[in-house]
């Protein structure tokens, strides 16, 4: 069975059925985990045996009549989301042996229906990245093209046909990109839908767990069970009483597609190429395209890297080697601070820490993360405005192709790929990427953005859209 | 020394990371151009519009008054120096 | 003194919630050290704080009580600073906007005339750990760290400049500490460490505007030292000004020992906190129903209470304003009752021995081993006329000190009363004859003479015998010799 070509439904219902057992399943899986993952350096750590026993106790459950809508399903985990079995490392090297007293709300909801772990995910430094470049352990290479990166070593393993859905963070695009750059769907789930315990967030106000599949389809299966009020997540509250679902129907109404005209001014003419064309098949399909206009993009992105800086400074202040991870040798408390918060931060978390913190500092407070904060409702305003005028709107994932794993690249540069990804975030809504073509080979995504809690609209419109023409790995 | 490296000085002692001399360097050239990047949101006009400050629409989330003890054994094990119940740090001279 | 003193009061208060602010753990002390503690307060990467309803229910409640506005929309900040007794490296804590704000409450100035002091903020936060330092053991050359304490929610009370000197400052305290208890929301122990008090100090000449230079007090564990340390800081000051210098801008600790003020080392104050909205909590949103209703649900407080004990037990007014000036005692007080219905007598014995012995030993009401049904044991006994009066005093102590029963004091230590009058018969005919010249006087007349016979027998009895009857039985020996 070849995960990338089939659907988590028949998956499970394959082992439901008794075609395969979980265990036949995960055991190849895992046998083609370590020849797939060859070059790409995709995980932190496999599961093997831990694997192999879940899949055990799921075979269990099915003869005693149990009902797993996910029997057998191969995940893997991004590392900054925790899991009691394995190390969780949370993009540090001094977390490389660490297991956490906890297991990610998310993780745990899909184990309850029947998927089984089979490993944990590469990430950038502290996972403040969307490259994977920063990575402590190095960079996941793109299985498109190896010289590139992955963007998110969950997309990579979802790609490769390794696992069927990888649980992944995203803040300002990582879960976005990665699966843009290696030619796969992955939603940002709307604030509040989907609980984040157990997400060493870098970032919380902009921080979400989401779900990269091979398909829209794949994603739409597993949305259910990972939405709804968790009493661990203040932020989920909003779905106590059930989750208020926006639900539109392609085909049998309209739907109109907002298409930010200027937004795409900002690419490469052969990347914009790609979004004309997949527009004009959005018309082609019967949707209908509207002009729009989005004019903070730029100003979001930095609003972005502001509040995501100064909140990162103070959410990796709990890393002062006393708790928990390393401690640095040193006979006063300073010393002591000094050298364990340098050992456990790597280049890049430090960068952002210190940033952070002067931007938060007397005298820059005001300049900086108040006017931040005020861009912040700005987008949020213009977001809900356009999409008054529009049921989605269509944007650019990432601004550019994957980086080179080995060209320089300024930290600027970097924090600018997430362009269009970030300002998203700030918005709040949900925001689904799907394949929209590719340029030489390497793919490229779209982003499709709908006003609060209407993934499944946005899903449904996304399954009309492909498969697109992605080539073959 | 410019604000800004005095600044960044003061977010060094103050975040209480090491960073070796190079880095530092490297930091202070960064940290130029980032606030040189980060001009255009200084220009847009806010004016007195209230900034926002939660990401989500959640009040008064909750949780009831009933007590509960924890696996101390596993917390405790994670940490680098742990002896006699207590949580070791290097002595503090009062 | 030729200054005029200004005094603020910072004052931290633990709430009586069953849980910590934002986590499960159990809010209570324990000798163990990190036995309370859990993901969420030990700071794990990962897990989100979850607020305690109880610790907002009473938060609001305390608002009131100090005659708060209470702002119907607030949330939580993290105030960001490194010391290992904080595990996130930063605080959570109402910065922004606390939940109540414009407040007061009412002392007697040093004139006695009635004083209002204002109260600027009343917010919530989460309490750090415990720091203990040692040389020796097996933790060598380190400082261990307990957060059993970490995250126990707090209300911090911070006064208006509004007090005068170190006698106000006291009484606010007290006033403090008196609607605090009463409101139910913290027992306000200092010397456990449930109430603490930090002092900012200046003195200005008479009729100015501006304040002086302040200072900051720090470590005071109890009332007491409060005041002596605010004196010893005022003179100090005031010898500053006298000398035509600067006072200087410092933080001082309140050594107990050596009776002076130190300028602190060690943890300093971070200049800036670099505050900001935690992102990982809802904000707090109140109808102005539900104020309303804290407002008229707010439980009787030390005033009305004793005007109840002056109404309903007949109480004198200061019986009443001594035994409700602590709800502990008060409390105490109408325990006693419930198993001794002779509510004069119950004060005098709470706001007499009682009390006494309380204050010996540092206790409140409720530490004392000898409890209401004790209490109320021993004065159904001198009621039977078991024991006398002067008898139960020992019995007191004795049951204070040593956690027995009075009965069992009593029976063991033989005090019952001799109230068998051919027991006393024999003793009295011996006095009378042993002392024929007081026998004399008191047939002459002298009425004090037959109380010196009295006096004899009880000591001959040691305290034991019945006064009542030994008194009868001198008068009808006496009168029919
Ligand atoms: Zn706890």
């Amino acid at each position: 069975m070849e995960l990338r070509k089939t659907t988590v439904h028949r998956v499970a219902e394959a082992v439901l059925e008794g075609e395969i057992t979980a265990h036949q399943l995960i055991d190849k899986t895992l046998k083609n985990c370590s020849v797939l993952n060859e070059g790409l350096n995709i995980f932190n750590a496999v599961a093997g045996v831990d694997a192999t026993e879940q899949a055990r106790a799921i075979d269990e459950k099915i003869k005693q009549g149990g009902e797993l809508p996910l029997a057998g399903i191969p995940i893997t985990v991004k590392d900054d989301l925790c899991y009691g079995v394995l190390p969780t490392s949370f993009g540090s090297s001094a977390f490389s042996e660490f297991i956490s007293p906890v297991t990610a709300a998310v993780v745990e909801s899909l184990m309850e229906a029947g998927a089984v772990v089979i490993g944990k995910t590469n990430l950038d430094d502290m996972g403040q990245g969307s490259t994977t470049l920063t990575s402590p352990g190095g960079a996941t290479a793109n299985p498109w093209q190896a010289e590139r990166t992955a963007g998110s070593a969950g997309a990579a393993a979802v790609a490769t046909g390794i696992c069927m859905l990888a649980v992944e963070s995203d803040s300002g695009g990582a879960l976005r990109q990665g699966a843009s750059h290696c030619g796969v769907a992955g939603l940002r789930p709307t604030t509040g839908r989907v609980s984040r315990h157990g997400l060493n967030a870098h970032c919380s106000s902009f921080a979400r767990v989401g779900i990269t599949a091979f398909s829209c389809e794949n994603i739409s299966g597993v949305l259910d069970i990972i939405s709804g009020f968790d009493e661990r997540d203040a932020a989920t509250a909003v779905c106590r009483k059930g989750i208020p679902e926006i639900i539109k129907t392609p085909g049998s109404e309209d739907i109109t597609i907002g298409y930010p005209v200027t937004a795409f001014d900002f690419l490469q003419p052969e990347l914009r190429e790609v979004f004309e064309q997949a527009r004009d098949d959005f018309a082609g399909l019967g949707y209908k395209i509207k002009n729009i206009d989005l004019g903070l993009l730029r100003e979001g992105l930095q609003a972005y890297y502001i509040i995501a800086l100064a909140e990162a400074s103070s959410n990796h202040a709990r890393f002062d080697g006393i708790r928990f991870g390393k401690t640095g040798e040193a006979d006063n408390l300073e010393n002591m601070y000094f050298q364990s918060r340098a050992e456990i931060l790597g280049k890049e978390a430090r960068r952002r820490s210190i940033f952070g913190t002067f931007l938060l500092s007397k005298g820059n407070y005001g300049r900086y993360y108040r006017q931040a904060l005020k861009i912040w409702e700005l987008i949020r305003q213009e977001f809900a405005g356009v999409l008054k005028e529009c049921d989605l709107l269509m944007l650019p994932t990432a601004k550019n192709l994957p980086r080179q794993l080995k060209g320089e690249v300024s930290f600027l540069d970097e924090w600018s790929d997430d362009f269009f990804c970030a300002p998203v975030s700030l918005s709040g809504m949900p925001a689904l990427t799907i394949p929209a073509g590719q340029v030489n080979r390497i793919p490229v995504g779209m982003q499709l953005v709908g006003p609060p809690f209407s993934e499944k609209t946005l899903l449904a419109v996304g399954s009309t859209s492909g498969p697109r023409d992605t080539g073959t790995l | 020394m410019d604000s800004a490296a005095v600044g960044l000085e003061k977010a060094i002692e103050a975040i209480k990371i090491g960073v070796s001399d190079p880095e530092r360097d490297q930091l202070h050239r960064e940290l130029d151009q980032f606030l040189g990047w980060l001009e255009p949101a200084l220009e847009v006009d806010t004016g007195d519009l209230e900034g926002l400050v939660f990401s989500h629409e959640a009040i008064n989330v909750l949780r009831e008054d009933t007590p509960r003890q924890s696996d101390l054994a596993e917390l405790q094990e994670a940490a680098p120096n742990f002896t006699g119940g207590f949580y070791l740090v290097p002595k503090i001279m009062e | 003194m030729k200054y005029e003193v200004v005094i603020g009061l910072e004052v931290h208060v633990e709430l009586l919630t069953g849980c910590k602010l934002f986590c499960a753990c159990p809010n209570r002390f324990v000798p163990e050290p990190n036995v309370n503690t859990c993901p969420v307060c030990l700071g794990f990467p990962g897990i989100l704080p979850q607020m305690s309803r109880e610790a907002l229910q009473q938060a609001l409640t305390a608002a009131v009580a100090l005659n708060c506005k209470v702002a119907l929309y607030s949330y939580f900040d993290r105030k960001n600073y490194f010391y290992p007794d904080m595990p996130k490296g930063y605080q959570i804590s109402q910065y922004h906007i606390p939940l109540g704000s414009s407040g007061y409450l009412e002392i007697e100035d040093d004139r006695g005339v009635l004083k209002k002091v204002g109260i600027g903020r009343v917010h919530m936060e989460e309490d750090a750990g415990k720091l203990l330092h040692e040389t020796a053991g097996a933790s060598g050359g380190s400082s261990m760290v307990d957060y059993n304490r970490a995250g126990v929610p707090l209300i911090e009370i911070v006064s208006e400049p509004d007090l005068r000197s170190s006698l106000e400052a006291r009484r606010y305290l007290e006033k403090l500490k008196s609607i605090m208890q009463y409101a139910g929301v913290s027992d306000c122990k200092m010397e456990e460490g449930s109430l603490r008090c930090d002092a900012n100090v200046s003195l200005r000449n008479p009729g100015e505007e501006i304040f002086g230079i302040k200072t900051e007090l720090k470590n005071m564990n109890s009332f007491r030292a409060v005041e002596k340390s605010l004196d010893h800081e005022i003179k100090r000051q005031a010898g500053i000004l006298d000398s035509g210098e600067k006072v200087a801008t410092q933080t001082l600790r309140w050594d107990e020992d050596r009776q002076e003020t130190i300028v602190m080392r060690g943890k300093l104050e971070a200049d800036d906190y670099r505050c900001f909205a935690d992102p990982e909590l809802a904000p707090i949103q109140l109808a102005e129903t539900e104020v309303e209703k804290a407002r008229h649900n707010l439980p009787e407080m030390a005033g009305e209470r004793a005007k109840r004990f002056v109404e309903e037990y007949g109480l004198p007014e200061y019986d009443a304003g001594v035994l409700t000036a602590s709800r502990c005692l008060a409390d105490y007080f109408e325990s006693c009752l419930e198993f001794f219905n002779k509510p004069k007598e119950v004060s005098n014995w709470v706001m007499g021995e009682f009390s006494a012995h309380l204050n010996n030993a540092g206790l409140e009401a409720d530490q004392a081993s000898f409890v209401p049904e004790d209490m109320a044991e021993l004065l159904q006994m001198i009621d039977n006329q078991e024991i006398s009066g002067k008898i139960a005093k020992e019995v007191l102590e004795k049951a204070f000190q040593g956690g027995k029963k009075p009965r069992r004091v009593v029976e063991e230590e033989g005090l019952l009363q001799i109230s068998d009058q051919s027991e006393l018969e024999s003793i009295v005919d011996r006095i009378i004859s042993e002392n024929p010249d007081t026998v004399e006087s008191y047939r002459g007349g002298k009425s004090k003479a037959l109380g010196h016979l009295v006096g004899q027998v009880m000591k001959e009895t040691r305290g034991k015998a019945n006064p009542q009857l030994v008194n009868e039985l001198l008068v009808k020996k006496i009168d029919s010799q």
